[in-house]
């Protein structure tokens, strides 16, 4: 039991990371990326790959992981953030596709369809992390810097930046602001922060397949960041909290029939979100019902 | 119309054969003109004038057919509207656009914030972009609000949300789209008394506006544009006691 919440613990604390790294591009630049778990499995993957070929070092790992993150992230961002918003979405799904392809066939870094096994826990300056008992604290620790990276920003002169261009592009740019590049360069962060939680994830597990990483993953991620509170600090973490225990706490629930759990869940899932954009669209954590004044384009 | 303006300050913006057309309708028609440092000149005209269109085109919101427009001498022909605003070339926008989500001290603080990057400011420089905030939102009556997010704010404090913005930078020129419309007299008032405060200072001024009682007591120059086309572009007596423009402006065209 205790090993079982500890997992669980785990995961919502890596879960939230990807929460609050979305949440960062989401509720604050107005970018609605549907490729999340994109840059999660290339960190994922790259810092996998490094551990098993060159260093698990986290103090090289990581840097590997964000980086290539960073830098494919351009490839998504540069040609899609200069068209309007429904395009942006639509390029990312196509990426998110695109991405599970080459995540599945790429034999010789990812493992192709059977991903990669025996990748070696996280190394600290030679201590190895794989108890669950310890790498709670390691993945704790770095929700709490990335939650301190992003709050920073956020409330900093580029935070601000992308709020405006959040409320009206035409507006940010007649003040000076270089729509495009603010906006590349919040996904840039987005995807080198998104990039660490898939390392975690990775030595965590000691393997990783490509359906950590498909588009079920881009949803449920968006999901956590909706249902918990767009734009909020606290929403991301109580929506990846509240997704990741409802499956546990509906399998706890005996009167239900065991086989059906999976379609419950759905049931559960589709209802809960129809209904909390009905009545709390800011989410739970968000503001009640946002009104709009005026037109802003 | 001949030009019977006399003053002989600096020529900002010069603007020479701008034409701009929308399918077959030409929204700004061979639009020569000048927009002199430290004066207010008022767009005057019916709807549909190109106006807008015209703050369009300067800012880069638009991009001309033909014509040039020449800031301080130098072409500005391909800027993007961030270019235009880190040259000194602000606007507000007649449906406002305020950043909604933000408080009015956001909206403010954002405006004078042009940097891509994330970036350190030193104490310094953070207290004298307060300074800036607090002098626009003290001109501008908004200070009590500070903390409102610009959506709760009423019809009039939002108009002046959008002022406190532009009134917050440094910037030389001043594009009003209607900033006065629909306020009440009281606020009429303190908002003829912001902008010839900032006039004096040195800042120019290119407005739209319908009311011609504003007209007639802040423009030191009207151009009157009918249909894309400049029709006048003088002083306000002049092109106000011109029988036919008068016509065309209350729709009485012959």
């Amino acid at each position: 039991m205790e090993a079982y919440l500890l997992n669980l613990a785990i995961l919502i604390s890596i879960y939230s990371i990807l929460a609050v790294t979305l949440n960062f591009i989401m509720g604050y630049a107005g970018i609605y990326s549907l490729a999340h778990a994109v840059f999660f499995g290339i960190g994922a993957y790259a810092s996998s790959y490094t551990a098993l070929n060159f260093s698990a070092s986290i103090f090289i790992t990581l840097p590997v992981a964000m980086a290539i993150g960073a830098a494919l992230s351009l490839v998504l961002a540069l040609p899609a953030l200069r068209v309007r918003g429904e395009y942006f979405v639509a390029a990312s799904l196509g990426l998110q596709v695109l991405a599970v392809t080459i995540f599945s066939e790429w034999k010789g870094v990812t493992g192709g369809i059977g991903g990669l096994i025996g990748i070696p826990p996280v190394n600290i300056a030679g201590l190895e992390i794989y108890k669950p008992g310890e790498f709670i604290f390691l993945t704790v620790v770095t929700l709490i810097v990335v939650l301190v990276v992003i709050n920073r920003l956020v409330h900093s002169s580029f935070g601000r930046s992308l709020q405006a261009i959040r409320d009206s592009e035409s507006a940010a740019a007649a003040f000076g602001k270089n729509v495009p590049l603010i906006k590349t360069i919040s996904v840039v962060i987005s995807a080198a922060l998104t990039a660490v939680a898939g390392a975690l994830y990775a030595s965590y597990l000691a393997f990783i397949n490509v359906e950590s990483f498909m588009l079920d993953t881009s949803v449920l991620i968006m999901a956590m960041v909706i249902i918990g509170g767009t734009g909020t600090q606290a929403g991301p973490i109580v929506g990846a909290a509240l997704l990741l225990l409802l499956p546990s706490v509906i399998s706890y629930l005996d009167f239900l029939p065991q086989t059906e759990i999976g379609s419950i869940q759905q049931i559960i899932y589709g209802l809960g979100m129809a209904l909390l954009m009905i009545y709390r669209p800011g989410g739970i954590i968000g503001r009640k019902k946002v009104t709009s004044a005026g037109g802003s384009k | 119309m001949t030009d019977t303006h006399t003053s002989s300050s600096d020529v900002l913006l010069e603007i020479r054969g701008l034409n701009k057309s929308f399918g077959g309708v030409k929204a700004v028609d061979e639009v020569s003109m000048d927009l002199r440092a430290g004066i207010v000149t008022t767009l005057v005209g019916p709807n549909g004038a190109g106006k807008t269109t015209f703050f369009n085109l300067i800012t880069g919101e638009l991009t001309k057919d033909t014509g040039s427009i020449r800031w301080l001498g130098q072409k500005i022909d391909r800027i993007k509207p961030y270019q235009a605003a880190r040259k000194g070339i602000l606007r507000t926008f007649q449906d406002l656009r305020l950043f909604n989500d933000m408080t009015v001290e956001e909206n403010i603080l954002t405006s004078i914030e042009p940097m891509s990057f994330p970036t350190f400011r030193t104490r310094a420089q953070r207290a004298e972009q307060q300074e800036r905030v607090e002098y626009a939102l003290e001109r501008t009556g908004l200070a009590d609000k500070r903390h409102t997010l610009a959506n709760d704010l009423a019809y009039a404090e939002r108009k002046f949300l959008s002022m406190a913005r532009i009134l917050a930078t440094d910037a030389r020129l001043w594009l009003l789209d209607e900033p006065a419309s629909g306020l009440d007299p009281q606020s009429y008032d303190r908002f003829l008394d912001i902008l010839r405060v900032e006039v004096k200072k040195g800042v120019t001024v290119c407005i739209i506006e319908h009311n011609l009682d504003i007209v007639i007591s802040i423009s030191d120059r009207i151009a009157f544009l009918d249909r894309g086309r400049l029709l006048a572009d003088g002083d306000p007596e002049t092109v106000l006691n011109d029988p036919e423009l008068t016509a065309i402006y209350f729709g009485e065209r012959a």
